[in-house]
Parts: structure tokens; C-alpha cells; sequence
């Protein structure tokens, strides 16, 4: 090329450079227009369209900025840019369903968007400014958003306290602690308890063949095709006990080894000859029986199957086991050694010691046996021989693998140490971390759990563990329950916060204790946090009730409230022991700053008391709640006998502020004068109707029916 | 207009700051234009004359100078990326996710350096195949072809220590099991994992030393290697050796 051509470049050349700048031009242009029309712009400039159609556009306006919106929480590790298209979280005009998402305003909850974020409670991912990735699951993050319905879970990410704004939340951890989950699973806060019944001398209570059945299916009540009629569960009584996925030998071998447990004998007690032939004379034994039975108060506690109209329901409480088909299920000697002292055969029940005469124990354990049956119980069961030893090695090795002794004790046989997974940060998992087996769920957490509740082998098919039944709403209460359980390593940022689980403390002293024990008191009544909520709390006892009424109650428990169906039993307590109990709830448990002294009844006059029944009756309308003598409403207690019952300084305290006392209540806090406190304490303090003893035949009869109506 | 122009250039050439600029006058004559070549730091090492046919597509396919192209690119945008970029924990990915969601054009630049990188490491292996497959390895050219290997594993290490820097899973396992591999070396292999972790895990201290390595200590050490290598490819006269060709010349 000769020298001064150099440099010089030919048409074609100049042409393919050109085309070559335009293109390398468009490229890098292809970024400035994404980034000029994300997502987030349009959701920016949109908002101000719908801001200029409402009336209060300079208000919605007034913090308007074109750019990102982000809530920064260095200490929390929050960053969430939720708020660049949710940009009404707190505009209160913009409350109402009508508006359009992404505008609407957060509802009220006590924590504040601005202090806490968004993705703390609702998941998600906080940086993200695309629709897409922030609210679902992609590659580069795997929590997608929680479903509204499941939003309790986050609330219990912390407040490892119930709260009382979380009922699904809290349903769902009674049920994980109901249902004995922790016996398998480590969960947070709940420790490991056995409730399953301690098997070691089952081989005395049941028969083999009943073992057979209860294996089969852990569920009494059926009709005669074997359909479930009763779902307890929805009733909320089912059994602890779920469904194992069992073969017929592996039931077989099961049966062997826990008929074959005898580790100690029965206490037998022979019920005085003469009660018995005496009795065996009359007709009416069983429905005496009866009586008794409902005369006791039995189901209080434990559950029956009423079938009335067609339909059969379960009515009672749902403390100790369902009682419909016990006389198929255990024997007459282990039934009497039983109600004479439930403690002998099972050392930690909850079952009170009665005082029972051999009258009442005839007639009581006839009723159970021979009425409380069900003659086809035990036909679906097959014939099985004695056991051999062969078979009986082979069910206690099933009795380990299956689980069994997770949460059923017997003496020598050590259950495995961890038998379930650790879920304690179950409600942290990735998807990725999840095994989906076949199942055909979407591949998240809350399917996840889901599927594995409803049927655990759909996504594990070897999963142990076994087949519970649900509610939809309890089903979802679980899995809420399950999704709180974040443990401590995802939100490690936010332990300072976490409000820790009150681990309450109560023990009874002196004399109190003995008779505390044998009465179980604790299954139904609760002291100082300690003990069931089906009865009052008890904890401030002392200043509340009269001892002397506390004594006739215990000599014969009256209900206070008419609707209620479960009442106290009649426990038979000695003079001595009621004593005791009355002196200790006087004078033990008391509120501190109610002093039941520290109001003189003398100072009532007769026209304190009128003035007080002209507000109860006139100004605040009592009677539309509460009943005396006859009249008024059933939501509160009935107060006939509230002279006698209530100290004046307990009324008067809450008349003043009911949920300082029992946080709880619906009574409504009326804020009332000192002056018509003190009247209406007068008042309530003249009325004193006498306390009859009610314990004929049509009032339990009644008392009956109503339950049934009541349910 | 074109004369003009021409005579302003000319007169621009004889001012003073012109000539303290570029020393020699202008390159008209075969000498000048080799003169300017040799006095000039950037070019020096350039051959003061290329034979039209080394510059044709299928002698060199380019692909050596595409992979410094590449690598001035990733310098380029790597400088650019490292204003947003905190090597320590939770701000490491932090910081992708705001060049994902709010920087703008953060996709654009991420993107450049991470499709940069993969394209590297692709041209650099097919440099070598080709300069081996011409023969590339032999006399004169055993030394550049050394050290061309030493280009290569830096290229790799840049890579890989890169990789960790996004602070993501994947990020996470693959130093996880590099490094496990390290480990499995005999007798040093434990030693050699904990000093380039800084520690047993993967954890801050190992994101740390990634970044230091992958900001400073490669890319000077590459720019190094690179200088070399370039100088030796004009000292041993091109890329491969080449046996007479078609006008009999070498």
C-alpha cells in the first residue's frame, strides 16, 4: 500500500463501522429505558393519578417523593422498599376496602410501620422494588409473603407469650401441646411431658382384643357401618391419640407385647357383701346408678355421646378420656380399684380421689359396666390366640419404632431420644430445604406443612409419623402455630425482642397441698397462672368470696352461672378437709390491694341500699346480664346469693375496674362514681337468698337435659 | 475548507506545547513514524511495522487481544461496581440486591462485569488452544507460552474469587467445596484452606480475603503478567512460530 493511502478506509469499511456504532448505541441503550420504565415508577406516578381524583389529594400528596420509598432499620436488619408502591400504609383516608392495592392503609395493629418494617411480620422480600420478587418465591429468595390468614405466626416469632389478639396463633399452640407434638418434635417452649397413659399394668384394665380395636382405630365412637359419627376432633375433644398406619400383624404383635404388661398389680377392693345383695334386689339399680353418676358431676370432665333427634354429639368436658363404650373396655375389679384411687394405677392422673361408700361405688360401677357399652364393639376384631413369645418381642421392638414410647411409658422400655425432627426453626425453611416426595403441592413452606399435617406420607413415604384428623380451622391453627416457630438463628437481630414465655409458679402449702392433691383441684381451677381454665381462677380467691360461703359450696357446689352445663362435682369432702380448704382460700390467696376487711358492711344504710337498686335497675341495667330471683339476663353470674357470696371490698374493687381483676372478663367497665359503687355494693350486699341444697332426681334430670340443648 | 483545516493542523504542529508533547515531528517518513512508535511508553513495545497479512481474521482470530479487551472492560466496570460494594456479611448482598432493585442501570453493570468474566475465562482458553494447536509452545516461544499459562490461572483465581463476593448460596457452597478441595491436598492441604479463608468456615474473614485478592492483588499481578506477555510476543517475533509460508518469508 503505497504511504499515502494509509490511514484511508474504503466504503464498505466506513459502512460496517457505521452500522456497528448504531447497533453498539441501541445495546446500551436497551438499559436506560428498563431502568426509565421499572415497575415501581409506574405504581409512583399512578399514585398521584389516583391521588388528583380524591378530594384529599394535597394531603395524600404531602410526603410525595418520585423515588424510592424505603423503611431503614439498621439495628433490625430491616430494609423494606414496600412502602415505594404501598405508598397509603398510613394514610388513614385511604383505610377503606374500596381503595385500590397497592394504596390501601395498613390496619391498626399496635406496632408501627415506620419502627418496624414490613417484612418482619409479612415476609417477603423487603429490598425488592419488582411486583414479582417481592412478593413470591424466585431463585434469589425463597420466602415468599405469608398469607394474610397465617399473619399470626409472625406475632408469635417473638411474643413467645400468648397474646390475646392471636387466638388462632394461641389455639394452635394448645393444640402442639394438646396433641403431645413435643413428644417426638423439639418445639420452642414446650418441654416434653408423657401424656399418653403409662402402659406398664395395661395388661389388668383392657383386653387384648380391645387393644386390638383401639389400634385399629383410636376413635369409640362409630355407628354400626363403623362410620366415624362423631368427629370428637370438631367438638374439639378427639382422643390424643392418632391413627398409626399399621398392618394387622404388625397390630397383632402390638397386642401381644401390651397385654403382656403386668408390672403391678391391682388394688382389689371387695365392695361389702351385703351392699351388693342388698342392692342386687332392687329393680331400679342401674337407673340409681345413673343418678349418681350425673349427681357426681362426671361430666364435668369427661365427654359422652348423647344421640338425640338422629344426631349424635358429644357432651362433657374434655379433661379426662370419653366415657360412652368404657364398660366394653375395661374389667369390674380395675374399674372399682380405679374410682376408689385413680393414683394406684397411674401415678400422675389428674382424676380426684372421691369419698366413696360401697353403696355409691356398686352403683356407679354397675351403671359403667353395663350401661356404658356397646355389644358390637369388639366383633370387627379377629380371633386371636395367646400370645407368643415371639410375638410379644417383636411388639415391643414395634412399640420403639413406631413411636409408641415417645409417649407411652412403660417401666423398661427407653424410648429413642429425638424420635421426630427438630422444629424448632421449622417456620424459617427455605423450600429448597423441604423433601416434596411426589406430592403435587406447590413447592412452599405453608403446602408444606400443610400436606404433611393432612397426610404424612403424601410427602415423605416413609414418614413414622402418624395420621391426625383435622378441621380446616384447626388445621390452620397448627400450621400458624408451626410457622412461628422461627427458632433463633433467622431473626437473630431481632432476640432483644423476643418477649419471653412466663413460666407461671404455684404450690400449694400445709395442709392444703394433701387435700389440693387428692381433689386434683389443678385439672379444672388455675392458681397464680398453675392449672386447668375450665373452672375460675382461683388465684385471688380469698378476696373475693365469703368463707362461709366458700364452706357451703364445697359441702355442695351450687352453679353460680345457670347456662353453664359443667359444674363442680361433688367431691364427698370431709368436714376436716373442707376446712382446710376453706381457711386456705380466705385467708392464702389474696389480692394484694383488696382487702376483703377493708370495707365495713355497717356503714350500708337503707337508703345507700335504695339508691344502689335504682342504678341497678334504672341508670345501668344490670339485669339485662345478671338474674336475681328470677329475673334478668344469663351472661353474667346470677346474683341471688351475692350477699353471701362476694366481700364488699372485692365488689367494690370491681365495680371500679373489672379487668384489673380479671383481664379477661366482658364485663363492661362503666366508670362509675365512688358514690354509685359504694350503692351498688350496698345493694348487692342485702341480697342473700338462702342456699338449697338441689340434688333431687328431676333436678339432675333436668340438668341433663339441658346439657344437650346447651351444647 | 479542507485546506484550512489542514493548514490549522500544521500550524498546531509547530507550536511549542505540541512539540513538548510528541518529540518527534511528524510522521510522514518511514523513520518518523518508527521513531514515534519507539519514543512513545505506550506503544514501545508495538513493532515499528506490521505486515498486512498478520493482521488478517485467521492468523490470530484476535483472541488474544479480545481477552485484554475484556479484561480492561472488567477493570472498568469492577472499579465501577466497588462504589456500591462492602465486603463484609449482611451488607454483601445487600449491596447486589440494591444494584438488582434500586441502582439504575445496576442490572446493566452487574451484568457487564459477570457476562465479562465468563466471556474472559471462554476467549482465554481458546487463545491457548489455538496458539498450542499453532504450535505457539515452541522455540523461541517457550518462556510467553509460561507465562501465558500464569495468565491463565490468574484469569481463573480472578474468577473464582469473584465469584464469593455476591454473598449468595451459590456463592457460599462453590468456595465451600473449592476450598474443601484444597484441603485435600497432602501433608499443606488444611493450612493452605485456612489461610485463604482466613479462618475455618467461609465466613467474613474469607469474603474479606476474597476482595482483597480479587481487587488488588490479581488484577496488578495480571496487568503485570499481561505487559510481559505482550513484550514477548513482539520480541519473538508474533504469536506462533511460523514455518515458510507462501512468499517464502518468515
Amino acid at each position: 500500500m503505497p504511504a499515502e493511502d494509509m490511514g484511508k478506509l474504503s466504503y464498505q469499511m466506513r459502512l460496517a463501522f457505521a452500522v456497528a456504532t448504531v447497533i453498539c448505541v441501541l445495546v446500551l441503550a436497551i438499559s436506560p429505558v428498563k431502568d426509565f420504565r421499572s415497575e415501581w415508577k409506574k405504581h409512583k406516578r399512578s399514585f398521584v393519578r389516583y391521588a388528583q381524583g380524591r378530594p384529599d389529594t394535597k394531603k395524600l400528596l404531602a410526603d410525595y417523593s418520585p423515588n424510592i420509598d424505603q423503611v431503614w432499620i439498621p439495628g433490625m436488619n430491616v430494609v423494606d422498599r414496600c412502602t415505594t408502591c404501598h405508598q397509603g400504609m398510613t394514610q388513614l383516608s385511604l383505610a377503606d376496602s374500596s381503595v385500590p392495592q397497592p394504596f390501601r392503609a395498613h390496619p391498626p395493629i399496635p406496632h408501627n410501620v415506620r419502627e418496624w418494617g414490613c417484612t418482619i411480620c409479612h415476609r417477603g422480600q423487603g429490598p425488592a422494588t419488582e411486583i414479582a420478587e417481592a412478593h413470591e418465591t424466585t431463585l434469589a429468595w425463597e420466602q415468599p409473603i405469608l398469607p394474610a390468614h397465617f399473619l399470626q405466626a409472625s406475632c408469635g416469632s417473638c411474643h413467645h407469650a400468648d397474646l390475646n389478639e392471636t387466638p388462632q396463633l394461641t389455639r394452635g399452640r394448645e393444640l402442639l401441646s394438646r396433641l403431645n407434638c413435643q413428644a417426638c418434635h423439639k418445639l420452642n417452649d414446650l418441654e416434653r411431658p408423657m401424656l399418653g397413659s403409662d402402659l406398664s399394668s395395661v395388661g389388668y384394665k383392657v383386653s387384648r382384643e380391645w387393644i386390638y380395636k383401639w389400634l385399629k382405630e383410636p376413635r369409640t365412637v362409630l355407628d354400626k357401618d363403623g362410620n366415624v359419627t362423631v368427629n370428637g376432633y370438631e367438638n374439639g375433644d378427639e382422643s390424643r391419640m392418632p391413627k398409626f398406619r399399621l398392618k394387622d400383624e404388625e397390630i397383632v404383635a402390638l397386642t401381644a407385647f401390651l397385654s403382656a404388661q403386668n408390672a403391678k398389680p391391682i388394688e382389689s377392693y371387695k365392695i361389702n357383701p351385703a351392699v351388693v345383695a342388698a342392692w342386687n334386689k332392687k329393680p331400679d339399680l342401674l337407673p340409681q346408678g345413673e343418678l349418681r353418676f350425673r349427681q357426681m358431676m362426671c361430666t364435668t370432665c369427661h365427654p359422652l355421646a348423647v344421640t338425640r333427634a338422629g344426631e349424635t354429639k358429644l357432651i362433657g368436658g374434655d379433661i379426662g378420656p370419653e366415657l360412652t363404650k368404657v364398660g366394653s373396655k375395661v374389667n369390674e375389679p380395675w374399674l372399682v380399684s380405679w374410682l376408689r384411687n385413680p393414683q394406684g394405677y397411674l401415678a400422675h392422673n389428674n382424676m380426684p380421689r372421691y369419698g366413696w361408700t360401697d353403696e355409691d361405688l356398686y352403683k356407679v360401677s354397675q351403671y359403667v359396666m353395663n350401661q356404658l357399652t356397646d355389644s358390637d364393639l369388639l366383633t370387627t376384631v379377629p380371633k386371636l390366640e395367646a400370645a407368643t413369645q415371639d410375638e410379644i418381642k417383636n411388639g415391643k421392638r414395634l412399640f420403639l419404632e413406631k413411636g409408641c414410647a415417645s409417649c407411652h411409658s412403660i417401666a423398661g422400655v427407653t424410648p429413642q431420644k429425638d424420635f421426630g425432627p427438630d422444629l424448632t426453626a421449622l417456620g424459617a425453611k427455605n423450600a429448597s430445604e423441604l423433601e416434596f416426595g411426589k406430592a403435587k403441592i406447590t413447592h412452599n413452606l405453608l403446602s408444606y406443612i400443610q400436606a404433611k399435617l393432612q397426610d404424612p406420607v403424601s410427602v415423605n413415604p416413609v414418614s413414622r409419623m402418624p395420621q391426625y384428623t383435622w378441621n380446616p380451622a384447626d388445621l390452620d391453627a397448627v400450621t400458624t402455630a408451626l410457622l412461628s416457630q422461627t427458632g433463633p438463628k433467622p431473626t437473630s437481630a431481632l432476640q432483644h425482642l423476643t418477649v419471653p414465655k412466663v413460666e407461671a409458679s404455684y404450690r400449694a402449702v400445709g395442709d392444703f397441698a394433701e387435700v389440693y392433691e387428692r381433689y386434683k383441684c389443678y385439672a379444672c381451677h388455675r392458681f397464680n397462672g398453675v392449672g386447668g381454665t375450665l373452672a375460675p381462677d382461683l388465684s385471688y380467691e380469698g378476696s373475693r368470696a365469703q368463707k362461709k360461703w366458700i364452706t357451703e359450696f364445697l359441702k355442695n357446689p351450687q352453679t353460680i352461672r345457670p347456662t353453664l352445663i359443667l359444674r363442680m362435682p361433688q367431691f364427698n369432702m370431709t368436714d376436716k378437709e373442707v376446712n382446710i380448704v376453706a381457711e386456705y382460700l380466705a385467708l392464702a390467696v389474696q389480692k394484694p390491694d383488696v382487702n376483703p376487711q377493708s370495707v365495713d358492711a355497717r356503714q350500708f344504710t337503707p337508703a345507700l341500699v335504695s339508691m344502689g337498686k335504682q342504678l341497678y335497675e334504672v341508670k345501668y341495667q344490670c339485669q339485662s346480664c345478671h338474674t336475681i330471683g328470677g329475673t334478668g339476663g344469663y351472661v353474667g353470674p346470677n346474683l341471688n346469693n351475692a350477699g353471701n357470696w362476694l366481700t364488699p371490698a372485692w365488689t367494690e374493687a370491681w365495680l371500679r375496674n373489672p379487668q384489673a381483676l380479671q383481664p379477661d372478663t366482658i364485663e363492661p367497665r362503666r366508670n362509675l362514681t365512688e358514690d354509685e359503687i359504694r350503692a351498688l355494693t350496698a345493694y348487692l350486699m342485702t341480697l342473700k337468698a338462702a342456699i338449697k341444697p338441689q340434688t333431687s332426681t328431676s333436678a339432675a334430670n333436668a340438668r341433663l337435659a339441658g346439657q344437650g340443648a346447651g351444647r | 475548507m479542507a485546506t484550512t483545516f489542514h493548514a490549522a493542523l500544521e500550524n498546531l504542529r509547530t507550536t511549542r506545547v505540541w512539540k513538548s508533547i510528541f518529540r518527534r515531528g511528524p510522521a510522514i517518513t518511514n523513520r518518523t513514524r518508527s521513531v514515534a512508535v519507539f519514543g512513545n511508553l505506550f506503544l514501545h513495545w508495538l513493532p515499528v511495522k506490521v505486515r498486512e497479512k498478520s493482521l488478517r481474521a485467521r492468523a490470530a482470530y484476535y483472541l488474544g487481544s479480545l481477552s485484554f479487551l475484556l479484561f480492561l472492560l472488567l477493570v472498568i466496570t469492577g472499579v465501577l461496581l466497588m462504589f456500591y460494594y462492602h465486603p463484609a456479611a449482611p451488607d454483601a448482598y445487600r449491596d447486589m440486591k440494591d444494584l438488582r432493585f434500586v441502582i439504575s442501570n445496576g442490572v446493566f453493570l452487574r451484568n457487564m462485569h459477570r457476562i465479562a468474566a465468563h466471556l474472559m475465562v471462554l476467549l482465554v482458553f481458546c487463545h491457548m488452544f489455538h496458539v498450542f494447536y499453532r504450535g505457539g509452545y515452541k522455540p523461541p516461544h517457550e518462556f510467553n507460552w509460561v507465562i501465558g499459562v500464569v495468565l491463565l490461572l490468574l484469569t481463573l483465581f480472578l474468577s473464582y474469587t469473584g465469584y464469593l463476593l455476591p454473598w449468595d448460596q451459590l456463592a457460599f457452597w462453590a468456595v465451600t467445596v473449592g476450598t474443601n478441595i484444597v484441603s485435600a491436598m497432602p501433608v499443606i492441604g488444611s493450612k493452605v484452606r485456612f489461610v485463604a479463608l482466613g479462618g475455618n468456615i467461609v465466613g467474613e474473614n474469607a469474603l474479606l480475603r476474597f476482595y482483597v485478592l480479587h481487587v488488588v492483588i490479581l488484577p496488578l499481578l495480571a496487568f503485570l503478567f499481561i505487559g510481559v506477555h505482550f513484550w514477548r510476543v513482539q520480541k519473538d517475533g508474533g504469536l506462533t512460530v511460523r514455518s515458510k509460508d507462501d512468499d517464502g518469508k518468515n
